[in-house]
């Protein structure tokens, strides 16, 4: 791959990517986090054209994203939370703290990454500037949306968390395994969705039953 | 060996996919279609993996689709074992589901759309399952195994009651967390593969091409994969402390979905990590003792976890954490004794367990009761349930000349060649642990005085014969390996040997 790529470009929408990733962990209303979400979807998408410049398989990828991540995701998220109070059930650690955590960690994760970078990604094409950002950002997206699934009491947060989790590894795969198959991205985002759409569907069960969306409340297998 | 195309590693999976599709879609689907179809199509799988471990044994690996699925003899035996199991669990449901206890659990109109969905979904979990142990590539190997989460999530919760959806929602969430991280290893594989520039005309993606030129993978990246497969693959697999999915999962399920997920699923998911893990071995050896010590971990704290439990399924799901700790303890390894004696286990866990869900389905059906503390002297009013249970409970303990002994007895032989004198002890202690909890649990349930009037007034009756055969076929199966364990030596041979990196 050509690696003449608009660096400012992609150094910045992955600062964004970042940023949503935050908001999205940390935003206490529901709807809000699933915007945050949303943005980093066609964040992604956009990322994904840019690299797609020197790489037209990625224009597929970009594609797969747009319409899993971009508009499948957030229509089972918005679904989900439509006609419902969008408060989040209060996390184990508050605002202003959790906010000061998640900024030493994106820090910390992004500086891991993009200093050791070899460890991570073999091939010395992952290892020039721009695909050392990216690795770096999706370790980072990573690390915050392990951060989310660990610390949020509210299901709907957890999912969000995930989320996270999948973005980051697939933004990975553009520098890793820029030659993936079409066959195994389409397969890897399509489960994505499914996972999101089983799992929204299994908590509406849990609210009903349960008549809360708190994960500390389901002690029922404790007894 | 040699290679040879073959249409049949497809069909194997594709069958029970295009099966379930109409069972799913198609509302006004007869009952005995629903019921029959699974029963059909995992015979049909077992035959073709009968035939697909034939080939294997006159030294042929079957490839289809450019080498993207490959049959060697480990795959086999997975086939062979998912197949069984699978038609197993499939008889006995089809009584299984039919009582009223279900209709008053969750309504009539409920009912019948849930069983039929049920019947669907557990032929798109078989052929998932399937899919992931004929697959050589290793990013579908990813794609299989969550594909396995996600049809396997709705029949976790099933019953949609408190405890179901709650067992279902930690199901679910936790095996997709896991599951990442093993994506990231196979990304990190095929990546390195890549890297190396050593396979012209080959793909990178392909396991069998991977393993070729796994030494040549640096260092830091092959931790790195290692570490993510481990924790990802492991988390399926039920390996402690990555397991708390399970005892929730296994519990709640129907009982022919614990057979399953007990059965077999567990075995796939560390099928799946012996695989990409294993070809690292000759470059890194002391992954191996990490791994058995990991394995010995398991075994440990899944028998002390299970000696504290009144609930019979959560006491055989935490005893399935345990054996998996053999499983992993043997193959870990790396050698042929090791790996030997590893997937004999494998095999064997797969018969017994089954067979133990299968014999606390049946007393959950008569009595509707499933606590140690609320069950006792069933023996008389449920003879077969009972010896089966007690086969069962001996053959996971190791008592000879029972299965469980050979498949014990050769880990800890490999585990003593290897020098691993520790784990040895630790796995023959074990062991012990083991027949205390299940001979125990076995003797308050089916031996005793009655103690509810249910059982006591004779109103608790042996199960159907279509829900005993099953069970008195694993027992067997049980019975025929402890009394002849060459007749599995063949196939475990070849799978042995296919798995098999380090040493003799």
């Amino acid at each position: 791959m050509n690696p003449s790529l608009p660096a400012n470009l992609i150094e910045t929408l992955s600062l964004i990517m970042v940023i949503t990733s935050v908001a999205a962990v940390e935003m206490r209303r529901l709807k809000l986090s699933a915007v945050a979400y949303l943005c980093q979807a066609l964040l992604m998408v956009g990322l994904l054209v840019t690299f797609g410049s020197v790489n037209p398989a990625l224009y597929w990828w970009a594609g797969t994203a747009l319409v899993t991540k971009a508009i499948l995701t957030p229509w089972a998220l918005f679904r989900f939370l439509r006609g419902r109070d969008d408060r989040e059930v209060k996390p184990v650690i508050g605002l202003g703290p959790s906010v000061v955590f998640a900024g030493v960690l994106m820090l910390g994760f992004y500086q891991l990454t993009h200093g050791r970078v070899t460890l991570l990604a073999p091939t010395e094409m992952a290892q020039l500037e721009v695909f050392r950002t990216n690795l770096a950002v999706a370790s980072t997206v990573f690390a915050l949306g392990l951060y989310a699934v660990l610390t949020r009491r509210d299901a709907f947060k957890t999912v969000i968390g995930l989320c996270l989790l999948e973005n980051a590894v697939h933004l990975s795969l553009v520098s890793l395994a820029p030659e993936l198959p079409e066959t195994a991205v389409f397969g890897v985002a399509t489960e994505v969705v499914v996972t999101v759409f089983l799992l929204l569907y299994v908590i509406d069960g849990v609210r009903q039953e349960f008549g809360t969306t708190d994960t500390f409340q389901l002690r029922e297998l404790r007894r | 060996m040699v290679t040879e195309t073959s249409i049949i590693p497809a069909v194997t999976f594709l069958l029970p996919l295009v099966a379930g599709a109409p069972v799913l879609l198609w509302k006004r689907i007869d009952r005995r279609v629903q019921q029959g179809l699974p029963v059909l199509t995992a015979a049909l799988v077992t035959a073709m993996g009968a035939w697909m471990a034939h080939k294997v044994l006159g030294g042929v690996i079957l490839t289809t689709w450019s080498n993207e699925l490959r049959v060697d003899g480990l795959s086999a035996l997975m086939v062979v074992v998912i197949g069984t199991v699978a038609l197993m669990a499939s008889v006995y449901s089809i009584r299984y589901l039919r009582t009223e206890a279900l209709i008053r659990r969750v309504g009539e109109a409920a009912a019948e759309r849930r069983t039929r969905i049920f019947y669907g979904l557990v032929l798109w979990f078989v052929g998932t399952m399937l899919w992931g142990c004929v697959t050589n590539n290793v990013v579908m190997l990813y794609v299989a195994i969550e594909a396995t989460t996600l049809t396997s999530g709705l029949l976790v919760a099933f019953y949609w009651d408190r405890r179901a959806l709650e067992a279902g929602y930690k199901y679910l969430m936790l095996l997709t967390i896991g599951i990442t991280f093993a994506l990231f290893g196979c990304v990190l594989l095929y990546a390195a593969a890549a890297a190396t520039k050593q396979l012209p005309g080959a793909s990178p993606m392909l396991i069998s091409e991977i393993r070729r030129v796994a030494p040549l993978i640096p260092g830091g990246t092959a931790a790195f994969a290692m570490a993510f497969l481990v924790i990802g693959f492991g988390t399926k697999a039920g390996i402690a402390p990555f397991h708390p999915w399970l005892p929730d999962a296994h519990a709640e399920a129907p009982t022919p979905i614990s057979v399953l997920l007990s059965g077999v699923m567990i075995k796939m998911a560390l099928y799946a990590m012996v695989r990409t893990v294993s070809i690292f071995y000759p470059a890194w050896p002391q992954v191996s003792t990490f791994l058995v010590a990991l394995g010995i971990f398991t075994m440990v704290f899944g028998i002390v976890m299970a000696m504290s439990q009144d609930d019979l399924k959560r006491l055989l799901a935490y005893s399935s954490v345990s054996q998996m700790g053999y499983v992993l303890a043997g193959v870990g390894l790396g050698t042929y004794l090791g790996c030997y004696g590893g997937l004999y286990h494998l095999l064997n866990h797969a018969l017994f367990k089954s067979l133990l869900f299968l014999s606390v389905g049946a007393v959950i059906y008569a009595t509707g009761a499933r606590r140690i503390s609320e069950l006792s002297g069933l023996r008389h009013r449920m003879p077969i349930t009972s010896g089966c249970f007690l086969l069962g409970a001996l053959a996971i303990a190791g008592f000879p000349p029972l299965n469980g002994f050979w498949s014990k007895l050769t880990i800890y032989l490999a585990l003593a060649q290897a020098g691993l004198w520790w784990a040895a002890v630790l796995a023959v202690a074990t062991s012990v642990l083991t027949m205390i909890v299940m001979v125990r649990a076995g003797i308050r349930v089916f031996w005793g005085k009655p103690r509810t009037a249910a059982v006591a007034e004779s109103a608790v009756r042996e199960v159907p014969a279509v829900m005993w055969l099953p069970m008195a076929t694993l027992a067997a199966l049980c019975l025929l390996l402890g009394v002849y364990p060459q007749v599995a030596y063949p196939l475990l041979d070849r799978a042995a040997a296919a798995l098999a990196t380090l040493g003799t």
